[in-house]
């Protein structure tokens, strides 16, 4: 019974961590001020 | 007077006892259960495409035949150049998720083409939307190509992650349909493994740029003189299968213009013909960007996961060692049992 506890337990983390990470997701960031080039650069 | 039996710890209990035993086995099934869950339930949330995104690119056909719009002639040009930019709009993404329900990706992108002189030859623009994920187009007001509204299929610039080894459907800006782009086999670039996939439009006809190398020549007056634009291209691409992005690009390039008044008779002059390869500097940095976003990929699709599992087995081992040694029945010391049968029997 103790085990199957622990087991829970572990199982439960794992999935609290993924779906709290899943959900946060990555920042949105925003749009570069860079603008679209007419010229050629001359280094990437 | 009965002997007294070696001393002996009682029988334990069924199941598991020891809370270290019990740590150990829960820490195994967090990672065992993380393993499948970052590979197949966390990587395809967590790996997309940056909404705000920005990149530039160059290639150069050296050399290449170029129109001449004064003589209406084509002539052999040291150098032509194409800068494509690509820039994620951040704003459209967020206003078009709304409706769409999904994370999504607008570029807004440039190819600029200029002559050996860096004088503009054709500037296209077109807004490119996509799943951020899946790299499945999303059709919105604003898709376009050079201002023409257009309704994309399959992919455009970049492959989805993880690609495979088949043929995809590849959107051609220029004459604004999809076709398949052919996988043709692995292949070693800049030390990295890529797929290497072709496509080959035919001889299309094709729309004008809106804007003329020439001012006030403008689209609209060229098509009134029955002149045409045709169009015939190979393209290559060398793609990393992790992340889907291309580390080089080529294209075997041909544009005419046919007939009309400008070219009496039915004739035939080459507008640009060239073959277009990423400049080397533009390689090595992709090469370089791609390398690095690799390992990311691959930490969430591999590394971890078979870390994860490897370290799950290991802590669920080390834990019923633990739980068995523990279950052990221990004798007591054999000095003390000596002893104590000799104080038994010297009472006698």
């Amino acid at each position: 019974m103790r085990a199957l506890t622990a087991a829970a337990v572990g199982l439960a983390a794992a999935l609290a961590l993924v779906l709290t990470a899943t959900a946060l997701g990555a920042p949105q960031g925003r749009t570069s001020p860079k603008p679209l080039l007419t010229t050629v650069p001359k280094h990437p | 007077m009965p002997r007294t039996p070696p001393t002996q710890r009682p029988a334990p209990p069924k199941g598991m006892r020891r809370p270290a035993s019990l740590a150990l086995l829960a820490c195994a099934v967090f990672f065992t259960a993380l393993s499948p869950l970052m590979r197949w339930y966390a990587f395809p949330r967590l790996a997309k495409i940056p909404p705000g995104q920005y990149q530039d690119m160059v290639l150069e056909a050296t050399p290449a035949t170029l129109i001449d719009y004064g003589t209406m002639k084509a002539e052999q040009v040291p150098k032509v150049t194409i800068v494509q930019t690509l820039k994620g709009n951040v704003a459209e993404a967020r206003r078009i998720e709304q409706t769409a329900g999904r994370d999504v990706v607008v570029w807004d992108t440039l190819s600029y083409v200029a002559g050996p002189d860096g004088k503009m030859v054709s500037e296209i623009p077109e807004r490119y939307i996509f799943d951020a994920h899946s790299q499945e187009p999303v059709h919105a007001t604003g898709e376009m190509v050079d201002g023409d509204p257009v309704r994309r299929a399959g992919i455009e610039y970049k492959w989805p992650f993880l690609t495979e080894k088949r043929d995809y459907t590849y959107f051609d800006a220029q004459t604004r349909t999809s076709a398949p782009i052919h996988y043709k086999g692995t292949r070693t670039f800049h030390g990295l493994e890529v797929y290497y996939f072709e496509q080959t439009i035919p001889w299309t006809k094709v729309p004008l740029p809106k804007k003329m190398p020439v001012k006030g020549i403008t689209p609209q007056a060229v098509e009134k003189t029955g002149t045409t634009r045709w169009y015939t291209t190979t393209r290559m691409f060398w793609v990393d299968p992790v992340t889907g992005a291309p580390v080089n690009g080529e294209e075997i390039h041909k544009e005419e213009l046919r007939g009309g008044q400008l070219l009496p008779g039915g004739g035939t002059v080459t507008a640009f013909a060239g073959h277009v390869r990423m400049r080397d500097d533009y390689v090595k940095s992709t090469v370089a960007l791609v390398s690095s976003q690799r390992t990311l990929v691959l930490l969430l699709t591999s590394y971890l996961p078979w870390g994860f599992l490897t370290l799950g087995a290991a802590l669920l081992a080390l834990s019923l060692l633990l739980e068995a040694r523990g279950r052990r029945p221990r004798k007591a010391p054999e000095s003390e049992t000596v002893q104590a049968e000799g104080v038994v029997s010297g009472g006698t």
